[in-house]
């Protein structure tokens, strides 16, 4: 009879052949790497756009020549320049042959002129977010415009404007743009933990459930092999996979975030090498954890399917850290420090942020998440011979 | 040898296996007969270790398989119930990987592969994904794998169910072989032709319990009856 390790390495060397024959292994592998790096790219790229202020601003205005000063005095706002609307501006907009305009009323110049309330009308397809946010901004426009004339019609009439405004409400926004770039950054950690989850998720399912459905689980069992041996080398296949899969994805994030335009945001770009092994010190060691309770969970499953459906539920939990995260009243726990997944996606945002990281938030989480991959693997092994498993009840 | 003595097995209400005491000598073939659902296979499982026993032990070359159950597992060859195949390994593969898990070194590995791989007739799909085998194929590989190792031993749980004529005329000249060989087979069928065939004892199973045991000629003595068939069913129902 053969020594622990020695058969251990023999279950690791088949199940990694096996896996690496399988497309549905090496596809969840690649999965995270074809899609993650452009889904960060794609959210940058999107929030920066939202970020910046609309800078050139160009106004399609029907009926110019009812309210030259108007638009006289909309042309000379900052960044603003009037063009003439189309004849149908309704049918336009609906069309996105243009995103908005602006109408002057028929009767504008005439109750303009008797100081009565006179009217515009701002067509806006508001689904369009750009279009929406330059609508708002001509609004905001055209009422100080009417603030402008209000004031001078008061003073004209000799009461001071002040007496239309009784108070004033200013608003100040704290949020630097470095913080809202931090904001965005969650979805780094999210990517990778993502990844841990999806990297080895076949090999798990595959070696466990798919070796009992494919009726190979008895033959395997009658063999003189220690169980922890059986259950380890399927899971050392698994967490290798995960584990080529994060340092491949890791690897093109941050190649992606190179093009990523995030100068435009006020954040460093030049994560160097230094910080490159911080995320996958503070990443790697879940991998363990994960693929032992993806097994452990797969082996209670009655079939394949049902496995399927369970892990797949597993991965919503990177998920979890993320929506807390994303509402700032968040305040760090201590107990946050410690739990897996949430410890490590709150090292990776602290390294994206240039927060000085010390060696026990990477090393206490890693020890913790080893720890329940072995408790959880014990637990495997202890189902994997029990009569429910092998007589595939 | 492979001696089995007052061994039981109950699921829920249901005593699958009760009782049973049988021994199975070395250069013999011992067969286990009975209807679908006699206890056949849940006794062989007891004896692999897959399972474990309500009371009674099942014994490998004297070595208790409740107590000891990889040093007995590493002097037997099973072929169970189950018989999957890795759809993405060759048989050669399969064989190594099995090879290999009994211990057997690397020229040991290969002198064997090459020998089953012969042996059975398996040369021209050896290195061929067994993805799509046909029926018969497979239980070659099945069949390999059990042998991987060379065991003193082996377990045979329905050897020919679904083969066709060809197929199980070689798992019948395979067992002889295992016979001249002085190896210990234990073998379970539910057709008494094909018992008679090939082995040396029987052991009639039904309901859980050993309602019979004896040779082919001692069977016929105590029930007085010629045909294997109707000496089958004579003692089956005479139990039931």
């Amino acid at each position: 009879m053969i020594s622990v390790i020695t058969s251990l390495a023999i279950v690791f060397r088949k199940e990694l052949l096996d896996g690496l024959r399988d497309r549905r292994s090496i596809f969840s592998a690649l999965v995270p790497l074809a899609f993650i790096p452009l889904m960060v790219f794609f959210s940058f790229k999107m929030v920066v756009e939202q970020v910046q202020p609309v800078r050139e601003l160009t106004v399609p205005v029907v009926g110019a020549e009812r309210a030259q000063a108007l638009v006289q005095w909309l042309g000379q706002q900052s960044g603003v320049s009037v063009v003439p609307g189309p004849g149908e501006p309704r049918t336009a907009v609906r069309n996105g042959d243009i995103g908005f305009a602006l109408v002057i009323d028929e009767e504008f110049s005439e109750l303009f002129e008797r100081s009565k309330t006179a009217k515009v009308t701002l067509v806006v397809n508001s689904q369009d977010t750009k279009a929406d946010r330059s609508a708002s901004r001509i609004r905001a426009l055209v009422r100080s415009y009417g603030q402008v004339i209000a004031s001078q019609r008061l003073i004209v009439r000799g009461v001071s404007p002040e007496v239309t405004r009784p108070l004033v409400v200013e608003t100040i926004d704290m949020t630097t743009s470095r913080e809202r770039a931090a904001m965005l950054l969650v979805s780094i950690p999210f990517a990778l933990l993502m990844t841990v989850f999806i990297g080895g998720l076949q090999i798990a399912i595959d070696s466990t459930a798919g070796e009992r459905e494919r009726q190979t689980l008895e033959p395997l069992l009658a063999r003189p092999v220690e169980r922890i041996a059986l259950v380890g080398g399927k899971w050392l296949a698994s967490v290798t996979f995960s584990w080529a899969s994060v340092v491949l994805t890791a690897g093109l994030l941050f190649v992606s975030l190179d093009f990523a335009p995030l100068e435009q945001l006020g954040v460093r770009t030049d994560l160097g090498v230094y910080s490159m092994v911080l995320l996958l010190a503070a990443v790697l060691p879940l991998a363990p954890l994960v693929s032992a309770v993806q097994m452990a969970v797969a082996t209670l499953a009655r079939s394949y399917k049902e496995a399927q459906s369970y892990v797949s539920l597993l991965m919503l939990l990177p998920a979890l850290p993320m929506i807390m995260m994303a509402n700032p009243s968040t305040t760090q726990e201590p107990w946050q420090v410690v739990l897996p997944v949430m410890a490590q996606f709150m090292v990776i945002t602290d390294v994206l942020e240039g927060s000085q990281v010390s060696l026990e938030s990477v090393a206490i989480p890693a020890f913790v998440s080893l720890a329940g991959g072995v408790a959880a693997l014990a637990v495997t092994a202890r189902v994997f011979r029990s009569e429910r498993v092998a007589l595939g009840r | 040898m492979i001696e089995v003595r007052d061994l039981s097995k109950r699921f829920g209400e249901v005593h699958a296996v009760d009782r049973v005491s049988f021994r199975a000598e070395d250069g013999a073939v011992t067969a286990l007969l009975g209807h679908n659902g006699a206890g056949k296979t849940t006794t062989l499982r007891m004896l692999y270790g897959l399972i474990q026993a309500d009371r009674g032990n099942a014994f490998v070359d004297g070595i208790d398989v409740a107590n000891e159950r990889r040093a007995a597992q590493a002097r037997l060859g099973v072929l169970s119930e189950a018989r999957g195949l890795y759809p993405r390994l060759t048989p050669r593969e399969h064989l190594r990987y099995f090879a290999r898990l009994h211990g057997l070194g690397r020229r040991r590995v290969e002198e064997r592969c090459g020998h089953l791989l012969d042996a059975l007739d398996m040369d021209e799909i050896a290195d061929r994904r067994a993805e799509g085998f046909s029926h018969g194929e497979r239980t070659k590989v099945v069949l390999a794998c059990a042998l991987a190792h060379d065991p003193q031993n082996v377990i045979l749980d329905e050897p020919t169910d679904g083969l066709d004529v060809m197929s199980t005329r070689a798992v019948r000249r395979l067992i002889r072989q295992l016979r001249a060989d002085g190896r210990c087979v234990v073998f379970s069928s539910h057709i008494m032709q094909e018992v008679a065939a090939v082995s040396d004892s029987i052991v009639i199973l039904s309901a859980g319990r050993v309602v019979a045991a004896g040779t082919v000629d001692t069977l016929r003595e105590s029930t007085g009856l010629e045909n294997l068939e109707d000496i089958f069913v004579a003692i089956t129902e005479r139990q039931g």
